[in-house]
């Protein structure tokens, strides 16, 4: 018995110790590959927040976008969370997350330390959800840690080879593909077998929708109104037939595309700002610059990866602080120094002229209200359907007509789920 | 001497039987519970009765992904064991026979080393060889044979074959590692009266080797045959069921409702499916064997 109850004391002197030294830990997670802007932005932040609290032990995890897509809400519905992680925003994730109670509502924090004057009301949409986890409206549960958005890479090398002026319009850019095509090249490198073709799909979209058809589309409103999908999908199978992409992206990956284009085979890739800073240091033997999509006013776009505070957290004043800190001009300025996209630097402060072109575009997008975020945000596991049936497409084995009606159906099962 | 009574094993049982309870009995239990609700992974599951088995049953995809599971029956049961019957024969006799025990070794060695590779990097490295700028098609290129160049992986029509391929590889190991050794058992004089009868190579093979090894055969056919029906990670790191669901299996269906679309309840009928289906057929060879014993 005496040494039942001296293990039973041993035990929560043990607890009550560790529950001590549990004050001195700050536990943060993100996502970003390592070496990317964000990354280099963040370790820098991580740094300085260090020499701010000499007396806390920092532990950083790095997680895979997938790794929080598919286990996130399993994650954070544990007793083993972090006090801040990068968080995939969206309805399907964050959204999830939130409207099950698993996030911490930042409205308070964000007013106290001013974030809410750093960023303006459209930048801060994308963090609030509401209590079905829709996005736009509810409380702020994730605060956007950088912007980013989809546009087409080119290499100015080829262009020039070829005479071709980089185009304004979509009848032109259709031009400009043909022109490569008549060459014998494949104009626009992309991945079926991963996420790349569904944002040319998406972009071949957008062309055929405005504000209040994504407002619908995102929001879970109505039934989906499929007409721009229908309109993208004859584009994008005509966009195969006529030799602007390869069927054989079926079976790439979003790595092969970017080594295609890095390899000078295909003069453009229509992917996100994120590979900027690898095209930076990877690209040696041409120039490369970026244009939008030509012809669409509204970009798959957002504000990037959430900053999410998990309700189970043990030290969120010390995730506020490193909030604070990758919030500040120094360190925005440091991110689109390193080639991304910045949510607050003004251009001219910024060193690198990528990161300067990025961040004025980005701002040029929430200035003329086109963000149109991503096609797999309304509801989670959209991605995985739009995926496949964007692979179908590239591939020829489905007909624009039921590639769309798979879609709608999955799309109206979540829309009347969430009503 | 006493016989022990049985009641005096149990206690041997007890260490495996909790473990069995925790990990196996109690979960599949709490599956079973979870396939009658509606429940995101989080929260107060939403008891729904039977709707999502009415929904299993209208849902096409499974039904697709349980017909792709006949197709790994004969891709990692049927062919690997048929193959791996015929190599661990060929090894046995004639390899070690005419060129030594090491060079039979050697080959037994490398037919296993698909086993040992963990299946991530095996996924992979068939991710790369399989790619349409991926090493298959840049050697039929620079052979000349660029007729045979194909999507491999991206095209549905060779996907699944592709797929049914590295399964080959992959089990073909297992079963003849088991086959040699039970061959090792076999008392070599019936080869040789055999022999001295005249019997040729096919009909030692036919009426000894197979006849001997029938214990093997069975353990073979049964653990790859479940194996087929539980099939994962080889075709997540592959196609993840793709292109366009052209490889998809319950597994992945599962995963997919439980990990993505948040629809844990309907994950959870998929698996209790699953298990019902391989319970069964476990069921029906385990009496074949015994009615055959």
């Amino acid at each position: 018995m005496k040494s039942i109850i001296s293990a039973i004391v041993a035990t929560t002197v043990l607890v009550s110790t560790a529950s001590a030294q549990e004050d001195k830990v700050f536990r943060v997670w993100w996502f970003e590959d390592q070496g990317n802007a964000a990354d280099l932005a963040w370790s820098k932040a991580l740094d300085e927040f260090k020499s701010k609290h000499p007396d806390v032990e920092v532990h950083f995890e790095r997680k895979s976008w997938d790794q929080l897509v598919t286990a996130g809400t399993m994650v954070l519905n544990s007793d083993s969370t972090p006090d801040l992680l990068e968080y995939p925003g969206g309805n399907a994730s964050t959204g999830l997350a939130a409207s099950s109670g698993l996030l911490e509502d930042l409205d308070p924090v964000a007013e106290e330390r001013g974030w809410t004057k750093a960023l303006n009301p459209a930048q801060l949409m994308f963090g609030r959800y509401d209590e079905r986890g829709l996005f736009g409206s509810g409380p702020l549960v994730g605060i956007p840690n950088g912007a980013e958005f989809v546009t087409v890479f080119y290499n100015k090398d080829m262009f020039a080879q070829n005479g071709i002026e980089v185009p304004k319009t979509f009848e032109d850019f259709e031009k400009v593909l043909d022109a490569f095509a008549q060459n014998g090249v494949t104009p626009i490198a992309t991945a079926a077998n991963d996420y790349p073709a569904l944002h040319v799909w998406y972009e071949l979209a957008l062309a055929k929708s405005d504000r209040k058809w994504l407002d619908q589309f995102h929001g879970l409103k109505a039934p989906l109104d499929s007409t721009p999908f229908l309109e993208a999908s004859k584009k994008l199978q005509d966009w195969v037939t006529k030799g602007y992409i390869s069927k054989d992206s079926t079976g790439l990956t979003a790595s092969d595309m970017v080594g295609l284009f890095e390899a000078g085979k295909s003069p453009m890739v229509v992917t996100g700002t994120w590979y900027a800073t690898e095209f930076n240091t990877k690209i040696t033997t041409f120039k490369w610059g970026q244009f939008l999509f030509p012809g669409n006013t509204i970009h798959p776009a957002s504000t990037g990866g959430l900053w999410v505070v998990p309700k189970t957290a043990k030290n969120k004043t010390l995730a506020y602080d490193f909030i604070d800190i990758t919030l500040s001009n120094e360190n925005q300025k440091a991110l689109a120094d390193g080639g991304g996209v910045a949510l607050i630097a003004k251009a001219e402060d910024i060193s690198n002229p990528t990161g300067a072109e990025l961040t004025k575009t980005a701002s040029d997008i929430v200035a003329a209200n086109g963000l149109g975020y991503y096609p797999d945000q309304p509801f989670p596991g959209y991605y995985e359907i739009i995926r496949t049936k964007v692979q179908a497409l590239v591939g020829g084995t489905i007909s624009p007509e039921d590639a769309v009606d798979e879609m709608k159906q999955a799309y109206d099962d979540a829309q009347s789920d969430a009503h | 001497m006493e016989a022990a009574k049985p009641s005096s094993y149990l206690l041997y049982i007890l260490p495996s039987a909790i473990g069995f309870v925790g990990i196996i009995i109690i979960p599949f239990i709490l599956n079973i519970a979870a396939s009658f609700t509606q429940w995101r992974g989080v929260g107060i599951p939403k008891f729904i009765g039977l709707a999502n088995y009415a929904r299993l049953l209208k849902d096409e995809l499974v039904w697709e992904g349980f017909y792709h599971s006949l197709i790994f029956i004969l891709s990692m049961a049927v062919i690997p064991t048929i193959l791996g019957l015929i190599l661990a024969a060929l090894l046995f006799d004639y390899v070690a026979a005419r060129f030594g025990k090491t060079t039979a070794s050697f080959f037994r060695a490398g037919f296993y080393l698909p086993q040992i590779l963990p299946l991530a990097v095996a996924g992979v490295l068939w991710g790369w060889i399989f790619s349409p700028i991926g090493v298959l098609n840049t050697t039929l290129k620079a052979w000349g044979l660029d007729f045979l160049a194909r999507n491999w992986l991206g095209d549905p029509g060779t996907a699944m074959l592709c797929v049914m391929f590295v399964m080959v590889w992959l089990q073909l190991g297992y079963s003849l590692v088991i086959f040699m050794s039970g061959l090792a058992r076999v008392d070599p004089a019936l080869y040789e009266a055999a022999e001295l009868d005249g019997a040729t190579w096919f009909e030692r093979f036919r009426y000894i080797t197979v006849h001997m090894l029938k214990p093997e055969l069975f353990v073979v056919g049964l653990t790859t045959t479940i194996a087929a029906l539980n099939v994962f990670a080889p075709v997540f790191v592959l196609t993840k069921g793709g292109p366009n669901n052209a490889t998809t299996v319950p597994s992945l269906l599962a995963y997919y409702h439980f990990f993505t679309t948040n629809r844990v309840g309907y994950g959870a009928t998929i698996t209790t499916m699953q298990t019902a289906l391989t319970m069964l057929l476990a069921y029906v060879f385990v009496r074949l064997q015994s009615r055959d014993q």
